[in-house]
């Protein structure tokens, strides 16, 4: 599915946040990159949904087959790349449904389907409001605006769950958000986990990790994977912290 | 023909006085009007940029290529998708002249609708309140006021209130490269209550020079909605004077400007009696090399007067569109409160809006606040709608069309809002330069 190959990137003032990324994520799975605050983990997660601001040094990353660096940001959505934002954005006066139509009908043409009439596009809309239990409102409001942070955070496992993309990556989904909200939001996930799925959780606390249960665990550092392992490692970053995981690698 | 006159003429006035003749059956009264108006343009001339309230616009075409007032014009029918419901009342003018196989004249009782031309003989009480013009406050309405052709007056008697709205459509067929001259009036009694919408559009190469007279007096409630979508070969001026005659009269404007090569559109308020109430709303868009102009003047002089003011830009290519709003509070004036906002957004580098909001307070008592800024688009909010897979183009326009349409939320007619903002869809869906 993704595979990512002595990944080093910049930003525009020439700091180097990646220092090469190599990993390697099989249909289906579910990896957790975890890490200390500045270890490159949101820049990872730009880097590949093709956020501008980042100069890719060297390395590579293949998805499905093809070099996903070389696709503009719409593109990899299209082709099924998600990123759940860990700020999600504000946009006065694009109306939720409006913004959802033209988001999902640009995946479907792209797939040369036909869009989806207003029905079927209401009652997909429903069931899965249903699932992470939003109300049905606050999709005739502009997009974000004068949701709560956690209703944010919602939102995007919601955008997850209609446009079911191949290749989903949380930002941070569960930063901000209380037990209940993260409940609803990890049952979201756990309901998009599929053989054909796979997802890329990013975070910097354990506790989303006992919610949604990750097939690897990653340790990014200073730009570096510096650590790999099964679900165990999670707890176990939990008990010693990031600070004593560089000395053991 | 060659006017006889005793005052210095001003050389790009030249051509219009030359071609002035007066009518032998028009009313004496008018004919003077005419006279003494085209003697005022004459002498006046062409407004340069030193008068602050067309700095921004560029005359020397319009000097340098005379565009006299069209003699024959051409039938027309109105474009697809335009015009409102067709059973509304409504008048049609085909290059500035009243055209009766499209019009539809009918209204209740206590409510006179009809194209000045008619009006002049039937009703010179009104036409007379407007017809002479100075040239004072817009030096092209003098003009206008020796060349017009038609226009409409719409009263609306006491305590009459009209639900449906009524439309005006104006086209413009581009014959003989002209300039059309339409004079119109709404006059709104105590207590009555309407709606105008107008439209106006055209094709080919045209000069548009219109004038309007609005009297609203106590409880009336005046909504003129403007659509401007004229050729890009036309050069469109609108001026308006507004005056809210008695207390509590309120005025409820709305424009949106999506078509033309240059759009110039003036309106003039005079809040003479206490509690009025203003509120002038309006977009637009330019691209290419078009250029749109919005001048506001409204004059607080009673007390407890409202004004609410939001005006939306977007100017892409090379385009210029500018914002002038003026609010003045007189001494009397007391417990006014105004409010004006101007918000633009430029698609790429060399597209230009200027904006300036100005306040001039005399009274002490008053809340007034403005507010003007001119940006370009978010590109947080562009990746993450280009992140859900919507092409960089279509987001684009999603986030233009989600700017402007905070300007539409004023326009209290459902089906009249519906209609704007589908005429702004097709205009972002004929954009070319989004960056």
């Amino acid at each position: 599915m993704l595979q990512i190959t002595n990944l080093h990137a910049r930003l525009k003032d020439g700091r180097e946040i990646l220092k090469g990324i190599d990993l390697s994520v099989e249909a289906g799975e579910v990896h957790a990159i975890m890490g200390p605050n500045g270890s490159g983990k949101s820049t990872l997660a730009s880097v590949l949904a093709g956020r501008d601001g980042y100069e890719i040094t060297s390395g590579s990353v293949t998805y499905q087959g093809r070099d996903l660096l070389d696709m503009p940001a719409d593109e990899r959505a299209r082709e099924g790349v998600f990123l759940a934002f860990q700020y999600p954005v504000e946009i006065p006066g694009v109306n939720n449904m409006y913004f959802l139509r033209a988001a999902l009908n640009a995946g479907r043409r792209h797939r040369g389907e036909s869009g989806l009439d207003a029905g079927q596009f209401l009652r997909t809309v429903r069931s899965k409001l249903k699932l992470l239990e939003i109300s049905e409102d606050l999709m005739q409001r502009a997009v974000n605006v004068g949701f709560s942070g956690g209703e944010k955070k919602r939102n995007e496992i919601f955008q997850m769950a209609m446009l079911e993309p191949r290749l989903a990556i949380l930002d941070e989904t569960d930063s901000g958000l209380d037990i209940d909200a993260l409940r609803l939001v990890a049952k979201g996930v756990n309901e998009l986990r599929a053989p054909g799925r796979s997802i890329v959780m990013i975070t910097h606390y354990q506790r989303l990790l006992s919610y949604i249960e990750p097939d690897r665990v990653h340790v990014l550092q200073d730009g570096r994977i510096v650590e790999s392992g099964d679900k165990n490692l999670a707890a176990e970053l939990e008990r010693r912290g990031y600070g004593a995981v560089g000395d053991a690698a | 023909m060659s006017a006889v006159v005793d005052f210095p003429v001003k050389p790009e006035a030249r051509p219009y006085l030359d071609v002035f003749v007066e009518s032998a059956s028009e009313p004496d009264w008018l004919r003077r009007a005419r006279r003494e108006s085209v003697n005022r343009f004459a002498e006046a001339g062409f407004p340069t940029r030193r008068r602050e309230s067309w700095r921004y616009l560029d005359l020397r075409p319009l000097e340098q290529h005379p565009m006299l007032p069209l003699v024959v014009g051409q039938p027309m029918g109105i474009p697809n998708g335009l015009a409102l419901d067709r059973n509304a009342a409504r008048i049609v003018l085909v290059d500035g002249r009243f055209a009766p196989e499209l019009s539809q004249l009918d209204l209740p009782e206590g409510v006179w609708f009809g194209p000045t031309r008619q009006a002049i003989i039937e009703r010179a009480d009104l036409v007379k309140a407007f017809a002479a013009d100075d040239g004072a406050k817009y030096p092209f309405a003098a003009l206008n006021a020796a060349f017009f052709d038609d226009g409409f007056v719409l009263e609306v008697g006491y305590g009459v209130v009209l639900d449906a709205p009524i439309e005006i459509v104006h086209l413009a067929s581009g014959a003989g490269d002209a300039s059309l001259h339409t004079r119109s009036m709404i006059e709104l009694c105590a207590g009555s209550r309407a709606t105008v919408v107008e439209t106006y559009t055209g094709t080919g190469k045209y000069w548009r020079n219109d004038f309007a007279l609005w009297r609203i007096e106590e409880d009336a409630v005046l909504t003129r909605i403007a659509l401007v979508e004229e050729s890009g070969d036309a050069t469109h001026f609108e001026d308006i004077d507004a005056v809210l005659l008695t207390e509590r009269a309120k005025l409820d404007a709305f424009s949106l400007l999506v078509g033309g090569g240059t759009v110039r559109q003036e309106i003039s308020v005079a809040m003479s009696s206490a509690n009025a109430e203003c509120r002038i709303d309006g977009a637009f868009v330019v691209s290419g090399q078009e250029e749109a102009n919005i001048v506001t003047t409204i004059d607080h002089q009673a007390v407890g007067g409202t004004t609410s003011e939001l005006v939306k830009g977007v100017a892409a290519g090379r385009a210029h569109g500018a914002f002038q709003g003026k609010i003045i509070v007189r001494e009397g004036a007391q417990q006014t409160d105004a409010r004006q906002t101007s918000r633009n957004l430029i698609l790429g580098r060399r597209a230009v809006i200027d904006t300036k909001p100005e306040l001039e307070i005399l009274a002490d008592d008053v809340k007034c606040a403005h507010g003007a800024s001119v940006g370009e688009l978010d590109e947080a909010a562009l990746f993450y709608l280009r992140s859900r897979g919507i092409p960089s183009e279509e987001a684009r326009r999603l986030l233009v069309e989600g700017f402007l349409a905070e300007a539409f939320d004023g326009v209290a007619h459902v089906g009249i809002r519906q209609h704007l903002l589908r005429r702004l869809s097709q205009r972002l869906a004929r954009l070319e330069e989004w960056s």
